[in-house]
């Protein structure tokens, strides 16, 4: 190339470079113009949350964010306050127990109408009652416990059941039995209605899409209207994006599951700092380790109780969750009845040492033990890696963890085929009560021995149970007061002797909010009251 | 005209080529989700729903059946243009793809416009001093913007325009507080259409980070592409030939040579449209964007064999179409071109 050639090609460089420049400054100072309309428009809220809407119908619900979604959307017979008391929400007042425990009878509120003005009462209720239990996903909740559904007169319903329940309160208060309209679900007696919802609630739904749902107050609600003039709930993919939302200023409320623990920490020390307001819930989900009961080298009990030895707790919950995530050492979480006993023992390595021992481990032969955790659940990870270098440290030459991370789907897919020798899981109960986390994971229909061959602990990959479990479980839902206390202690305690399950933490649910924002609030059942959302007066 | 017709055989050989190559995929998808542990029962009613409910939803959803009746049933209906509905909640596997796909489509195409500008000006700006400083930035961006891992960018990104500067939404398509447009589900084009400025500048806003994210991250190729494809034009007998004739160098460089080293990279934005349609999961998944690659492995997960079988069908097929334009396009414009 010649000089002149390229000095053409420098003069061309410097004119292409100058409208880039151009281009940039005034790209940036558009940006800025629209930064300063990054303001909320309205006196409307914005709530975030994790994961997708995949369905509105409470038959189809399973998520934290759907159950959430549908706490605003409709209303319960019950409701569970945060000091644990049942307090009436449709129902008109109690229910009523008769005939030995095995009749419920609740009167109806009159003055209640579905968001498609018809009117709400016992046939209704008994409607969505019955569609639950035949399509519901999770009817299982339920069980064989309700027989018959009678409508006496329209402002009363009538439970018949198979057993006297004490459960069933409780269970009164979960989303899933959220009345829905006969009308506007004639066509969808016997299959998911996913994208409208048509209730009772303090909130209307007027569009939605799986990431973002509007709701706004239902003007012929019974009860006090909704503080906020509505509310835009959107769903982001994940921790970092609802993080950034949140300190950004884009959304005003942040729900709190699937936030990685970082991100938690950062949010409570800016709540600290006064940035933020926090609030949290009664923690009701449980993590714990699943042992498989029915093959060595879990088959020996005196191994299984080496290992619940072996957890130190309060390591776990400093490493993976800076202390967020209580220590547990019950099946039931503290804020349920009979959940503040601690049957499971400390942590001592001497003793996992000497019962290890007995059973022919240590002395140059380690127990090797696989660990699975979900691989797409971080805290699980960071659970697994810390335990096994708690135990290399402690227990050399006693254990070592092999550790597999494994996705989810797989994870419970054959869980329940015995595929998993020792596997870290969590759980939290479909409603408020000790008997939503001890039959789940404890109830057997057939065993032989210590070995359970049908129920829901061959389902939970634990295959364990022992004489008399399976009618103590039975004998606590008919219990009341201090009498079903004492039974529930019992059967936590048969449970931590078993040693099959090794609970490791206590999650606890939190909201944070910008600070232009009222105090949060969260019932009972671990749900935030998005009705009294309102601005700071 | 004769060349027009061999395009037109060529065309159509590959056009009739297509559904061979359709069933090959969606054949390879049917069976490898089959082999795949976990079981979509359990994704739909959970775990620890009753055996005979499981049992009722296996035979409602057609699980039951032996595998090689599954596999003609699906092969039967794909044919007809019936995708199924999805396990989880029924809902037609057309309506979650053409709820996606838009989104998916919207973001490679504006990153893909982001990424040829950008990228084709560094690659070009070097070359009138070749191994100039100017020319190694270029190669350094060329390089460097590839190497970058995308979801370390796309973060670092979002913590800058959207958390610390506040300029831009962290994630979401859509304002969560405006009513999107309806239509053709391109939300700036529907936008536009309805002559909703509000919606249009959310819509912008909400896109401007993740198709810039990618953009920059795609540019290097291009970048690469021209730098190399331009030099090596430049020293080429048709460039010296028309540099004897006495015409100026930027006619030389504007007229022949870069006609010439643009050809290649057409077939390269070809490729990476086709590729981004599916591939931008990571940049999907940091910015919460509502698009097809996210949708697919978010059924992958659930295991719903009939979306991510009817996502995998329509990207393969769209791949086909976008590869088969670009070569005729390519061979249209380049009369060396022989099949």
């Amino acid at each position: 190339m010649g000089c002149i050639s390229q000095s053409q090609l420098l003069q061309q460089q410097r004119r292409f470079r100058s409208t880039w420049i151009s281009v940039a400054v005034g790209l940036g100072l558009s940006l800025s113009q629209l930064a300063c309309q990054h303001q909320h428009s309205s006196d409307r809220l914005t709530v975030a949350s994790a994961g997708r809407i995949a369905s509105l119908d409470p038959a189809q619900a399973n998520t934290y964010g759907t159950l959430q979604l549908l706490s605003a959307l409709g209303d319960t017979l019950y409701t569970r306050e945060q000091d644990n008391s049942l307090k009436p929400q449709l129902a008109a007042e109690q229910p009523q127990i008769s005939d030995g425990g095995r009749t419920v009878t609740i009167p109806l509120r009159r003055d209640v109408l579905f968001h498609d003005g018809t009117r709400f009462d016992a046939e209704a209720m008994a409607f969505s009652l019955n569609r639950f239990l035949r399509i519901g996903i999770q009817s299982y909740v339920v069980g064989d416990r309700i027989e018959a559904i009678e409508t006496p007169a329209s402002d009363v319903l009538r439970l018949r059941l198979s057993r006297p329940s004490s459960s069933l309160e409780s269970l009164l208060t979960s989303p899933y039995l959220t009345p829905i309209s006969p009308t506007a679900y004639a066509n969808h007696k016997d299959r998911f209605l996913n994208d409208r919802f048509i209730g009772t609630g303090p909130y209307k739904l007027i569009s939605f899409r799986a990431t973002q749902q509007r709701l706004v107050p239902f003007k012929r609600y019974w009860g006090a209207p909704p503080s906020n003039a509505g509310l835009d709930m959107i769903n982001l993919s994940n921790s970092t994006a609802l993080f950034g939302a949140l300190r950004s200023g884009e959304v005003d409320v942040l729900l709190s599951e699937s936030i990685d623990e970082d991100q938690r920490l950062a949010l409570d020390r800016r709540a600290d700092q006064g940035l933020l307001l926090e609030s949290s819930g009664p923690a009701l989900q449980i993590g714990y380790i699943t042992f498989l009961s029915n093959a060595p080298p879990l088959l020996s009990k005196q191994v299984r109780q080496a290992l619940v030895h072996s957890l130190d707790r309060s390591l776990i919950s400093t490493r993976v969750s800076h202390g967020q995530r209580q220590p547990l050492r019950s099946l039931i979480p503290p804020s349920l009845q009979g959940g503040r006993q601690e049957p499971w023992p400390i942590y001592s390595p001497d003793r996992t040492r000497t019962l290890l021992r007995q059973a022919g481990y240590c002395q140059g032969q380690p127990l090797e033990l696989p660990l699975t955790y979900r691989s797409n659940v971080p805290s699980d990870r960071l659970m697994a890696l810390t335990w096994q270098a708690q135990l290399s440290r402690d227990l050399p030459d006693c254990i070592r963890l092999r550790l597999e991370g494994v996705e989810s789907t797989t994870v419970y897919g054959y869980l329940g085929k015995g595929a998993f020798k020792a596997v870290m899981l969590d759980w939290g109960g479909s409603y408020p009560d000790p008997e939503a986390y001890l039959a789940p994971l404890l109830s057997c229909t057939q065993a032989k021995g210590d070995i359970c061959e049908a129920g829901e602990a061959v389902i939970s990959g634990s295959f364990w149970t022992r004489p008399g479990l399976e009618k103590a479980l039975r004998r606590s839902d008919s219990l009341k007061g201090a009498e079903r206390l004492e039974q529930l202690l019992a059967i936590d305690t048969m449970a931590a002797e078993g040693a099959a399950y090794l609970p490791v933490w206590l999650v606890t649910p939190k909201a944070w909010a910008q600070t232009h924002l009222a105090p949060l609030e969260f019932n009972g059942s671990g749900q935030l009251r998005l009705a009294r959302l309102r601005e700071k007066r | 005209m004769a060349r027009g017709r061999e395009l037109l055989r060529y065309g159509a050989t590959r056009l009739a080529l297509a559904p061979v190559m359709l069933w090959l995929i969606s054949s390879l998808v049917f069976l490898l989700l089959r082999v795949a542990p976990g079981d979509p029962v359990d994704a739909v009613l959970g775990s620890r729903a009753p055996a005979d409910a499981k049992a009722q939803i296996r035979e409602q959803l057609g699980l039951a059946m032996p595998l090689s009746d599954q596999y003609f049933d699906f092969i039967n209906r794909l044919i007809h243009g019936d995708l199924g509905t999805a396990l989880i909640n029924q809902e037609p596997v057309r309506h979650i793809i053409a709820d996606a796909l838009p989104a998916s489509l919207e973001l490679s195409i504006t990153a893909l416009i982001l990424a040829a500008v950008s990228g084709l000006a560094v690659g070009f700006s070097g070359i009138a001093r070749p191994e100039g400083k100017l020319d190694l930035a270029g190669r350094f961006y060329g390089i460097g913007t590839y190497a970058l891992p995308p979801f370390w960018v796309a973060m670092l990104l979002q913590l800058l325009f959207a958390v610390i500067l506040g300029w831009l939404p962290v994630g979401g398509r859509f304002p969560p507080s405006l009513v999107p447009p309806s239509g053709s589900g391109f939300l700036i084009l529907d936008s536009i259409l309805s002559g909703d400025w509000v919606a249009l500048n959310g819509a912008v806003r909400h896109l401007a980070l993740p198709a810039c994210t990618l953009g920059l991250l795609l540019s290097g190729v291009f970048t690469n592409a021209l730098r190399l494809n331009l030099r090596r034009a430049l020293r080429s007998d048709y460039v010296e030939a028309a540099r004897s004739r006495g015409l100026s160098e930027s006619q030389v460089v504007l007229r022949h040579a870069l006609p010439n080293a643009l050809l290649p990279v057409l077939t390269i934005a070809g490729i990476t449209v086709a590729s981004l349609i599916g591939g931008a999961l990571l940049i999907e998944v940091t910015f919460s964007w509502p698009g097809i690659a996210l949708r697919l492995q978010e059924s992958i997960n659930q295991r719903d064999y009939p979306v991510v079988q009817g996502i995998v069908v329509v990207i393969a097929a769209l791949v086909v179409m976008i590869s088969v334009f670009v070569d005729l396009l390519v061979a249209s414009l380049d009369p060396r071109v022989r099949y």
